[in-house]
C-alpha cells in the first residue's frame, strides 16, 4: 500500500489583510483561517489515489496552535493521520526554513513514504517554493503544478500545464508533486467526519526539539529572507479633459504624454521636435 | 460556559458556510420566487449528514453536540432560510422524537433513512382549530385489529409536500373511553395519506409547506410513538427542542441580513460619501450587531443546557422569542438601509425580511413563548 504525505498550510480566509508595518508580515490574527485551496486539492488528489488503489494518508502542517484546524479538516475529508509541527521558535520561517523543517518531520514520522503532495502555491504568499525545495531537501524527483496523477506500480505519471503546453512527466517513487488549482475539486467534509476528527483522533504535536532542530541548526538553516518593506500597490484612473483650439490642445496632449507616446512609437518625440 | 467558539465549532461553521455559499447562494432567490424545493442540493446535504445532525453514529448520523447543530442551521439559514427550515424541522422535531421516545425496532427501521436524508421528516400537530391550543386536535386514530385508522386534516405542515415520514398527532380512546392525544409514525406511502396543494406563503417559499389529509389511513400499531396518550408529553418536549432550531434559523437570517446591509452601506454613496459614514446608519448597524450577539449567546446557552441533560424548555423559549424578534427587527432595518432597493427583489434583504416574519409565529408564537417563560419564572421560588 502506498504511503502518502500531504503537506498543507492554513491561510487567512480573506484576500486582503492589513500588514503589520513593523514586521512586514500579514496580520493573520485578524482573519479566520482556512486550508489553502491548492493544499485542499492536494488532499483530494491523495484521497482519490486512496480510493482507487488503497493508500495511507498522513497530513502534516506547521503553524501556530490554530493551524491544527486544517489537519482536523483533512482528517474529516478522509486522511488517516495528522502531524502538527508547532513551536514558537519556528515562527516566521521563510520557505527555505520551512522546507528544511518539513523534511526533518517527514524523515522522523514518515520515513520511506512513497509520495509527497503539496499545494502548488498558497493564497497568502504565492511563492510556490516550499514543494520543490522540500524535494531538494529529501533528494527526490519533483514535478510542480500537476493537474493529474496516474500511478502504475512504482511509476508515477504527472500531467501538467506549463506555459500553455500540456506535458506528461514520468518518475519513480519516492517523488514529490505539487498540485495546481486546475483539477481535483475538493470534496466537502461530512459532519460525521468532522465530529470524528475532533472527538476520536489524536494529533501528535512536534516541537523543534522533537525534530532535532536546535538554535544552532536554525542559525545555519533558518530563514534567509527578510521582508524589508511592504506596501499596498495603489492603482488610480483619472480622466483628463484637454480643451481649447485643436492645435493648442494637440500640443498640450503631446507635451503631457510625450514619454508614453515615445515608448509606443519607439522614438523620442523630444528629439523629433528639436530636429 | 464557553463564550468563544472552540476549534470544532469554528470548523463546522466554516464547513456549512462554504457549502451554503457554493450550493445555495446561487439559487436562493430563484427557488424562493418559483417555489422550488431544491432536491439535488438536498441529496448532497444528505450525504454530508445535514439530515442526521444529532443522530448517533450507529444509525448513520453525525452525533453532533447541540451548539454544532445550531451552527449548521444558522449557516444554511444565513443564505437560504427555506432550506434551513427543511433542515431544522427534519432534525429538530421529526428526528428528535425518534431519539427520545421510540423503541429499538422503530429506531432501526426509520433512523438510518432519516439520517441519510433518503426520507424527509415532518411533524404535524397544527389543524384548522388547533395550533397554540395543542389540546384541540380533531384528527382521530381508531383502533381496528392491529392497525389504527387515521382520519383528519393537518395544515401548514413544513416539508409536507415532500415528506416520506410524518409524525401525526391524533386522538385515541383510552380503555375507559377517554380521549387522549397520541403520536403516530406515518409513512407517505400508506394508503389514505394525501397531500394538499403547496401553500403560497409570504416567505419560506422554497419549503414545500402543505396540508396533509388522512382518509381511513391504516397505521400499524407498531408505529405508535411511545405509548397511547403520550401525545402531549411528546409534543411539548419536541417543541422545546424545535424552538432551539427555529431560534438558530432566525439568528442565521438576521446574520445574513446584517452582512448584506453592512456591505450595502459601505458601497452606497449619497451626499458624495458612503451611507455607512452617516451616524444614523452606524446606529442601526450597532444595534443589529449587538442584538445578534446577545441572541447567539442566549441560543448557545439553551443548547448547552440541553447537552448537559438539564431542563432547557424555558431557555429554549427565551432563545426562540429573542432570536425571532431580533430577526424581524434586523431584517426590517436591513431593508431600511437599502432604501428603495431593499424593497425590490433585486436584493436579498427583501427575501430575508419576508422569511424572518414567520419565525415569530411558528413553533409557538412569541405570545406562547412569553407564556412558557412566565410560567417557568412564576413557578420558581421568588428570588
Amino acid at each position: 500500500m502506498l504511503n502518502i504525505v500531504v503537506c498543507i498550510k492554513q491561510v487567512p480566509m480573506v484576500t486582503e489583510l492589513p500588514w503589520d508595518e513593523k514586521t512586514g508580515t500579514l496580520r493573520r490574527d485578524l482573519a479566520a483561517g482556512m486550508m489553502n485551496p491548492a493544499c485542499k486539492r492536494a488532499v483530494e488528489a491523495a484521497l482519490q489515489i486512496k480510493e482507487k488503489q488503497g493508500a495511507s494518508i498522513t497530513v502534516m502542517t506547521m503553524g501556530p496552535p490554530a493551524a491544527e484546524e486544517v489537519l482536523r479538516e483533512a482528517l474529516a475529508m478522509g486522511a488517516d493521520r495528522g502531524i502538527f509541527i508547532c513551536d514558537p521558535i519556528l515562527a516566521g520561517s521563510d520557505t527555505y526554513a520551512t522546507s528544511f523543517i518539513l523534511a526533518a518531520a517527514i524523515q522522523k514520522e514518515a520515513s520511506g513514504c512513497d509520495l509527497i503532495l503539496c499545494g502548488a502555491y498558497t493564497s497568502d504568499s504565492e511563492t510556490a517554493q516550499v514543494g520543490p525545495q522540500l524535494a531538494e531537501e529529501l533528494n527526490i524527483p519533483a514535478a510542480a503544478y500537476a493537474e493529474h496523477l496516474d500511478i502504475s506500480g512504482r511509476i508515477l505519471r504527472v500531467r501538467r500545464l506549463v506555459d500553455n503546453f500540456r506535458e506528461t512527466l514520468e518518475m519513480e517513487f519516492p517523488a514529490l508533486v505539487t498540485i495546481s488549482m486546475e483539477r481535483y475539486e475538493p470534496r466537502y467534509a461530512s459532519f460525521a467526519g468532522l465530529n470524528k476528527a475532533f472527538m476520536e483522533t489524536d494529533i501528535p504535536v512536534l516541537n523543534a526539539e522533537a525534530l532535532g532542530i536546535t538554535a544552532a541548526n536554525l542559525e545555519a538553516r533558518g530563514s534567509r529572507t527578510k521582508v524589508r518593506r511592504v506596501f499596498i500597490r495603489k492603482t488610480q484612473k483619472e480622466n483628463v479633459m484637454i480643451t481649447g483650439a485643436a492645435a493648442i490642445a494637440a500640443g498640450e496632449f503631446l507635451d503631457r504624454y510625450q514619454r508614453a507616446i515615445s515608448a509606443v512609437i519607439g522614438k523620442s518625440i523630444e528629439a523629433e521636435k528639436q530636429a | 460556559m464557553q463564550f468563544n467558539p472552540c476549534m470544532k465549532h469554528k470548523l463546522i461553521r466554516n464547513s456549512a458556510r462554504h457549502f451554503a455559499e457554493a450550493e445555495l447562494a446561487p439559487i436562493a432567490a430563484e427557488i424562493d420566487q418559483q417555489r422550488i424545493f431544491p432536491r439535488d442540493v438536498i441529496a448532497k446535504m444528505g450525504e454530508l449528514n445535514y439530515f442526521g445532525l444529532q443522530v448517533p453514529k450507529e444509525y448513520g448520523g453525525a452525533a453532533l453536540d447541540s451548539i454544532s447543530a445550531a451552527i449548521v442551521v444558522e449557516e444554511i439559514s444565513r443564505v437560504c432560510a427555506a432550506v434551513g427550515l427543511c433542515v431544522t424541522v427534519h432534525n429538530g422535531v421529526a428526528v428528535y422524537p425518534f431519539l427520545q421516545f421510540t423503541n429499538a425496532s422503530q429506531k432501526e427501521k426509520y433512523l438510518p433513512q432519516l439520517a441519510a436524508g433518503n426520507a424527509i421528516g415532518a411533524f404535524s400537530l397544527t389543524e384548522a382549530n388547533a395550533g397554540s391550543d395543542a389540546g384541540s386536535v380533531e384528527t382521530t386514530a381508531v383502533k381496528n385489529g392491529t392497525d389504527y385508522i387515521l382520519n383528519g386534516t393537518k395544515i401548514f405542515v413544513t416539508n409536507g409536500g415532500v415528506c416520506d415520514v410524518a409524525l401525526i398527532f391524533a386522538l385515541t380512546s383510552s380503555p375507559d373511553n377517554k380521549l387522549q392525544s397520541s403520536v403516530f409514525i406515518v409513512e407517505s406511502k400508506f394508503p389514505g395519506f394525501l397531500r394538499g396543494e403547496l401553500e403560497d406563503l409570504c416567505g419560506m417559499r422554497a419549503n414545500p409547506v402543505s396540508s396533509l389529509f388522512f382518509e381511513d389511513c391504516p397505521v400499524p400499531e407498531e408505529n405508535l410513538l411511545g405509548k397511547q396518550g403520550d401525545g402531549m408529553k411528546i409534543g411539548l418536549t419536541t417543541l422545546d427542542n424545535g424552538r432551539i432550531g427555529v431560534a438558530a434559523q432566525a439568528l442565521g437570517i438576521a446574520q445574513g441580513a446584517m452582512e448584506a446591509a453592512v456591505k450595502y452601506a459601505k458601497e452606497r454613496q449619497q451626499f458624495k460619501k458612503p451611507i455607512a459614514s452617516q451616524q444614523t446608519i452606524q446606529n442601526y448597524i450597532a444595534d443589529m450587531a449587538t442584538e445578534i450577539m446577545a441572541a447567539r449567546l442566549l441560543l448557545y446557552r439553551a443548547c448547552e443546557l440541553k447537552d448537559a441533560g438539564a431542563a432547557f424548555g424555558c431557555e429554549a423559549s427565551m432563545a426562540k422569542l429573542y432570536c425571532s424578534t431580533v430577526a424581524s427587527k434586523v431584517t426590517s432595518l436591513a431593508v431600511q438601509i437599502h432604501g428603495g432597493y431593499g424593497y425590490s427583489k433585486e436584493y436579498d434583504v427583501e427575501r430575508y425580511f419576508r422569511d424572518a416574519r414567520v419565525t415569530e409565529i411558528y413553533e409557538g408564537t412569541s405570545e406562547i413563548q412569553r407564556m412558557v417563560i412566565a410560567r417557568a419564572i412564576l413557578s420558581q421560588q421568588m428570588m
